[in-house]
């Protein structure tokens, strides 16, 4: 469960660049719903995302995992609570670390580390079997570096990692992104087993308005750092992308969107 | 070369082993180039020579060199960190100030060690020659490092500080304390500079304010030349690539300065050195550069 009061972020305050990429978000996410986020470039969508994990902090409102309030903790904090896959599959992972050893890391996540060996035989069999779990015949190749596999597999490991350690939500920042059509479908079932099997509290950002409404349960729009659209269950169940966009229209006062980012999919 | 020379330069190559592992923590480990090093490993000497005048246990004194070292390490990460000092530049605040401090530290440029116990004392006149006890008790101490370094970086702590230097942003998502990484990583590592320069001041038997300069480059030096022999695979062995670098650049250094052909003198060795750290910095780009023509010219 998220409850986000009225958050806003101001970046370069006081500076010639200053801007002001949330005004006023308000949101609440029950337990297990899994969102899309979508909105055109620069709509705010990775800055909330960026909220929401402590990477940014914001300057007013309130957010709170659980019925924790964690507007002013760190990300390193805020670790226990937050899984996430990044847009960019070397932002995600070390890439000069083995798979094994970027496991490792992620299934202490939120947790005390302390001086115990990094890698027993026991975690290795453990990280064997859930890797193995993927398919993708990576169980052989454990003691590769990161950086060899591609974007793709990176991508698939990155979001299993996200559940290696509990966690209270999961935040995708167009994790699919970067990859191919059909490397992209195949890490967005996995993302959809994922959140299912786990059961995790999901936004997951996205570019395409088709990926918007077949995945999940509940669609937002953000616009200028403002929370424009809201849609989930039959509203959004008799929803296609061409309606999806004049609703955004409307929304907007009947202005055009000349945004061809918005259009893809 | 003679005996003599050789186990001479083995010496020098174990003490400043101790450097390359710290070197290696900081510029491999967190990705943090890192000069205090220039500073610290005279500190350390200073601090154990004055306490071992002052009559202290040399094991004692050595260990409060490498605690000296270690507060060192930890000016220059709270230069960094705290105050977003650019590490370089900050590195660079805590070399200069420490060359004051180690002055102060001796009340004088240098303090001869002639009469005072130290740490080799009780291994003297057991049967060896002392040149070659000497080296043998410092390979005693760099064993125990790598050893103890390695279980370190393997552990979740030090998975974590791996992480730090690999990819921050990531290792704080992970939920790593990414900025407490950073100053233990420092202290660490000039704690081992400190204890380098604790040694040196006991194998040669003096402390000198001027032992500092260049430390950083011949530690880089022993790293690079040991990635390039024994490119390794896991931790304990890029640890142990650093030791045999640190060595196999002093046995060329002694090799260099004992062929009278070439005429070098001992004061040619920083020159040397820069020399030697740039062309092995300069080569994997030229290798690369020479590699994309190839590429092209098909
Ligand atoms: N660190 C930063 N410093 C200054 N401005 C920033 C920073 N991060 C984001 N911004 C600005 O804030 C606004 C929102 O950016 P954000 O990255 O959240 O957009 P987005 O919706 O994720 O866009 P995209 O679809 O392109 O990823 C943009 O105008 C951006 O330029
Ligand atoms: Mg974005």
């Amino acid at each position: 469960m998220i409850t986000v009061n009225g958050i806003h972020v101001t970046f370069g305050r006081g500076t010639p660049l200053e801007k002001h990429a949330l005004r006023g978000v308000d949101l609440t996410i029950p337990e297990g719903q899994f969102v899309t986020v979508i909105g055109s470039n620069g709509a705010g969508k990775s800055t909330f995302l960026g909220a929401l994990a402590g990477d940014v902090i914001a300057e007013s409102g309130s957010i709170a995992i659980d019925g924790t309030d964690v507007t002013r903790w760190a990300t390193p904090k805020r670790a226990s609570l937050v899984a996430r896959v990044f847009q960019d599959p070397m932002v995600g992972s070390c890439t000069a670390l083995t798979i094994e050893e970027n496991m490792a890391l992620a299934a202490a996540r939120g947790r005390k580390r302390g001086l115990g060996f990094a890698l027993s035989g026991d975690r290795r069999r453990h990280f064997r079997d859930r890797i193995a779990e993927l398919g993708l015949g990576l169980e052989n190749r454990l003691h590769d570096r990161m950086g060899l596999l591609s974007g793709g597999q990176r991508q698939a490991v990155s979001l299993l990692m996200a559940t290696l350690a509990g966690s209270k939500i999961l935040l995708l920042d167009e994790h699919t992104a970067a990859l191919d059509p059909g490397t992209a479908e195949f890490v967005l079932g996995l993302t959809r087993r994922i959140v299912q099997e786990n059961r995790l509290t999901t936004l997951m950002v996205t570019h395409s308005m088709r990926q918007a409404l077949d995945y999940g349960d509940r669609t937002v729009m953000l616009h200028e750092g403002r929370i424009v659209l809201d849609v989930s269950g039959e509203q959004r169940a008799g929803l296609d992308v061409p309606h999806l966009l004049a609703l955004f229209a409307r929304q907007r006062g009947g202005e055009e969107i000349a945004d061809d980012s918005l259009l893809i999919g | 070369m003679s005996e003599i020379a050789f186990f001479g330069a083995v010496e020098i190559g174990l003490v400043y082993a101790l450097v390359a592992l710290g070197v290696y923590l900081s510029f491999r480990v967190l990705d943090f180039p890192d000069l205090t090093v220039d500073g610290s490993f005279p500190l350390g000497a200073a601090v154990c020579a004055t306490l071992l005048v002052a009559g202290v246990n040399p094991w004692l004194a050595s260990l409060a060199a490498a605690l000296a070292g270690a507060v060192a390490g930890l000016v220059t990460a709270t230069l960094n960190v705290r105050f977003k000092i650019l590490h370089l530049l900050a590195s660079i605040l805590t070399m200069i100030a420490l060359f004051s401090v180690n002055l102060r530290v001796m009340g004088r440029p240098n303090v001869a060690l002639l009469m005072q116990d130290t740490v080799l004392t009780p291994f003297y006149g057991l049967g060896l020659p002392d040149h070659m006890v000497r080296p043998l008790v410092v390979a005693v101490v760099v064993v125990a490092v790598v050893l103890l370094l390695a279980r370190f970086l393997g552990s979740e702590f030090g998975l974590a500080m791996r992480a730090t230097g690999v990819n921050a942003r990531m290792a704080r998502a992970q939920g790593v304390e990414t900025d407490f990484h950073i100053y233990t990583g420092m202290a660490l590592s000039n704690g081992l500079c400190a204890l380098a320069g604790a040694l040196f001041a006991q194998t040669n038997g003096f402390a000198d304010v001027t032992t500092g300069i260049g430390t950083i480059v011949v530690g880089l030096a022993a790293v690079i030349v040991g990635e390039t022999v024994l490119p390794a695979r896991t931790m304990l062995w890029a640890l142990v690539g650093c030791v045999v670098g640190s060595i196999l650049y002093r046995l060329a250094v002694q090799l260099a300065l004992s062929a009278d052909v070439i005429g070098l003198q001992a004061s040619d060795l920083n020159l040397v050195t820069a020399v030697l750290v740039a062309v092995a910095l300069i080569l994997p780009r030229v290798r690369l550069k020479a590699g994309r023509k190839t590429e092209a010219a098909r």
